[in-house]
């Protein structure tokens, strides 16, 4: 039984070869504070990185905040949502 | 109404009138009825829950099936939160803020904050909008800000 799991879990990583992005869009209302929070406090992102991300918002409109399974951006983007902000999933390779 | 501060059992803490109690409280309440009443044709709905998938109608459809009657039920609970806290502030006069109180703060702020900003037109960081239309709503939108910013600043403090 092991090795079917085993084979599984490797399958599973094989077919996420094209893997899906979270993306966080800039909007006029969220203050910039509150974005870094967000990166921080749900994805763990260390201080530094949550404010690069969050200029990165803010200075191209855009930034990819997580790359992953098409089920997992998507319970991102709920998350994301749940806190007001604006994000959305779409393919890599888009 | 003042910035919030950490207490020492480490909860968050602000002195407001009466006045500003009673404007978060009619917002809260507000956005609680706009989730759960309002549709899509309205833009402060497509913004509260926007769509997920930029270019595929479908599939954006799919997941608000999928995930609209959980965030609208968080977002309620969040409202209710909010005015719970502000019932129990209006004695005191002191706004006491513990972990689970402060997310359902921040983010009914967010909600109130996106919807003012849909019906004063608010589209850039330095838009003046809504001044003109409504100096009130555009105080209260600012004002609403520093709250929220001064919850942010207090968390990482």
């Amino acid at each position: 039984m092991p090795q079917t799991l085993e084979y599984v879990e490797t399958n599973m990583s094989l077919s996420s070869a094209s893997p899906w992005i979270t993306l966080v869009w800039n909007d006029p209302v969220n203050l910039m504070s509150y974005v870094s929070y967000v990166f921080r406090s749900y994805f763990g992102y260390s201080h530094a990185e949550a404010e690069r991300l969050m200029l990165q918002v803010h200075v191209d409109g855009r930034a990819v905040v997580a790359t992953g399974s098409r089920e997992e951006m998507e319970r991102h983007v709920e998350a994301l949502h749940d806190f007001g902000l604006w994000a959305t999933l779409t393919k890599a390779d888009a | 109404m003042k910035r919030f501060d950490r207490d020492t059992e480490g909860r968050l803490t602000a002195a407001a009138d009466g006045d500003e109690i009673a404007v978060i409280q009619t917002l809260a309440a507000q956005v609680a009825d706009l989730v759960t009443s309002g549709t899509q044709a309205d833009p402060a709905i497509t913004r509260l829950l926007p769509d997920a998938y930029r270019d595929d109608a479908e599939a954006s459809a799919e997941f608000r099936r999928f995930t609209t009657g959980a965030l609208t039920e968080r977002k309620v609970r969040n409202a209710t939160a909010v005015i719970r806290s502000l019932d129990d502030a209006a004695n005191s006069g002191i706004i006491t803020l513990d972990g689970e109180a402060v997310q359902a703060w921040l983010r009914t702020l967010t909600d109130i904050r996106l919807t003012i900003a849909v019906r004063l037109n608010i589209a850039t960081e330095d838009d003046e909008a809504g001044s003109d239309i409504d100096p009130m709503m555009r105080d209260i939108y600012d004002w609403l800000g520093f709250i929220q910013n001064s919850l942010v600043e207090a968390l990482d403090a």
